[in-house]
């Protein structure tokens, strides 16, 4: 994380003395008020309409707008919460079964050589397409509703985490690789004692990337027509309600964002806690 | 890999090094995969808007390839503009951002945080902004795009050692001269690998964004509307059109990779 900016011949000292905090505390409270400045200025100057772009205040008294079933927060954090549970459900799929999949592919090469083009070339393709396939077809075998959004998520856990794992696991110090082999180490004693640690820093490169997407990917799955929970749903209400309720659209893609973030923190802390040895770069 | 002293084999290539040929394993797997998937559906007989056949897909890309392309050429336009506009003002904004370090010290962390934000979420504010037509996909794609590119390119104008900084400016090197003849150079590996990243997200943000809503000769509407009305060989024949411009747009960010860094070809890990 840390890198060093430098430009030539400064020190850099990477950044935890009180004084370099305070300095990017100061720029983010200066960001936010500049941000609030230039949204109501805009507003007040190009006179965008409220459907548009709504007051803040608008924005922030959607949150609290009292509905039927308790005020508006109070169901984004529900629907948060089942969108949450969703892309947990997948995530954990997807990554166990992308760590199997790369030791697999590591173990045998033969394996590896016929199925990492297309894990390679998954990536650069919108496959996520299928997305209301999946959600139509799964609703039609009378799965549960969640089903569908999961197996989305763990789509697109499964990919990065193989690729990284796969070169994790390869990424082992050859004299270190040599040492074991002349122990006559066995290939499992290898692979627990030396490939295993070696993979962890990028496995959670990986599960970065992956806890966002598969956030992504479950409110990708809630778009189609039929689901009724989640904060996709709400999102596409907020959609349809706008020009009634302007801020209202807004409160839900914040929750979304703030979903995505809260669930790429949780793995960035795990990192931090597991990985003291060493910090891959971001 | 000092091998330089062992004999050629003299009778061609062996059996054993048929097998080897990289392009052998993936081609096996591809036609087992297509032939048991064929073989499965024949025998297990699933409900065709579940899971249909390959022969099936086929059938319907073969009916619709024209229409289905020109959907595709929609879409990838979309992604394309998306594409140019958010890179390159990423791209612009980084040249600016890393000049100063209190402003790349300032902005990163915000532009990496964007990372963790589903930014497709918030197709219905552009379409709200920029109508129901293309102009909101491609904000959406732009957006997208713009983040990964800054973040690349700062660190890849960052990243000349300070020593060569030293050594062009104890030759009285002016900065543009610094500016074009090394951080420039430096930068490129890094830029390409965000604009690989950036050709894969184009097409997902155009497609998923299309999901949100828009007109029917766009490939995401077209497969959302197949998929609910249970045309799914349809959909799987629009998937199948996206792929192509997806990798198609990927390789051709290659070429021009290979093209602008002649240098880097050889040094390519993978």
């Amino acid at each position: 994380m840390a890198e060093s900016v430098t430009s030539a011949g400064e020190l850099d000292t990477t950044g935890h003395s009180p004084r370099r905090w305070l300095w990017l505390l100061l720029g983010y409270l200066v960001a936010f008020g500049l941000i609030a400045v230039v949204w109501e200025g805009s507003k007040a100057l190009f006179a965008i309409p409220d459907y548009k772009l709504p007051h803040l205040a608008q924005i922030a008294e959607a949150f609290f707008r009292p509905t039927p079933k308790g005020p508006t927060w109070l169901i984004l954090i529900q629907d948060a919460l089942y969108t949450a549970f969703e892309a947990f459900v997948g995530f954990t799929i997807g990554s166990v079964s992308g760590f199997l999949i790369a030791a697999l592919f590591q173990r045998y090469v033969h394996v590896r050589r016929g199925f990492m083009p297309y894990v390679i070339a998954s990536q650069t393709v919108p496959i996520i397409a299928v997305a209301p396939m999946i959600v139509v077809g799964t609703g039609s075998l009378g799965a549960p509703p969640w089903l569908s959004k999961s197996i989305i998520a763990a789509y697109l856990t499964f990919f990065p985490v193989v690729i990284n794992v796969l070169r994790g696991l390869e990424s082992v110090d050859r004299d270190a690789l040599l040492l074991m082999r002349s122990y006559a180490a066995t290939d499992n004693q290898i692979f627990r004692l030396l490939r295993l640690p070696a993979s962890v820093p990028y496995l959670f490169t990986a599960l970065k990337i992956a806890a966002t997407a598969s956030i992504i990917g479950a409110i990708i799955g809630e778009l189609p027509v039929g689901s009724t929970r989640g904060i996709g749903v709400q999102i596409v209400v907020g959609s349809q309600y706008n020009t009634f309720n302007p801020g209202f659209l807004w409160a839900t893609i914040i929750v979304a964002a703030l979903l995505g973030m809260i669930a790429y923190g949780m793995v960035a802390l795990a990192e931090r806690r597991i990985v003291r040895w060493k910090r891959p770069e971001s | 890999m000092a091998a330089s002293d062992a004999p050629l084999p003299e009778n061609g290539p062996t059996r054993q090094a048929f097998w080897n040929r990289p392009w052998v394993a993936p081609l096996l797997v591809f036609v087992l995969v297509l032939a048991s998937w064929e073989l499965l559906v024949m025998i297990f007989q699933p409900p065709t808007f579940l899971l249909p056949s390959p022969s099936l897909i086929w059938q319907s890309l073969a009916g619709q390839f024209l229409a289905l392309m020109g959907y595709g050429f929609n879409t990838f336009m979309e992604a394309l503009g998306g594409f140019v506009i958010g890179c390159g003002l990423g791209l612009l904004t980084a040249m600016l951002v890393a000049r100063s370090k209190w402003l790349s010290d300032l902005l990163l962390p915000f532009a990496i945080a964007s990372n963790s934000v589903p930014i497709v979420a918030m197709a219905p504010i552009a379409i709200v902004w920029f109508g129901i037509g293309p102009w909101s996909k491609v904000a959406i794609v732009a957006v997208m795009c713009f983040f990964p590119t800054m973040v690349s390119t700062v660190r890849g104008l960052t990243s000349a050692s300070p020593d060569a900084i030293a050594l062009m400016n104890s030759y009285a090197a002016s900065n543009w001269q610094i500016f074009t003849k090394l951080r420039v150079p430096s930068a490129l590996p890094f830029v390409f690998n965000a604009l690989k990243i950036c050709t894969a997200v184009s097409m997902i943000g155009a497609i998923v964004a299309e999901f949100f809503g828009g007109a029917v000769n766009y490939l995401g509407i077209y497969i959302k509307t197949q998929a609910s009305i249970l045309k799914t060989p349809d959909a799987w024949a629009a998937i199948v059109v996206a792929c192509f411009y997806g990798l198609a747009f990927y390789f051709a960010i290659v070429l021009l990779e290979r093209w602008l860094m002649p240098w880097h070809r050889h040094r390519e890990q993978h």
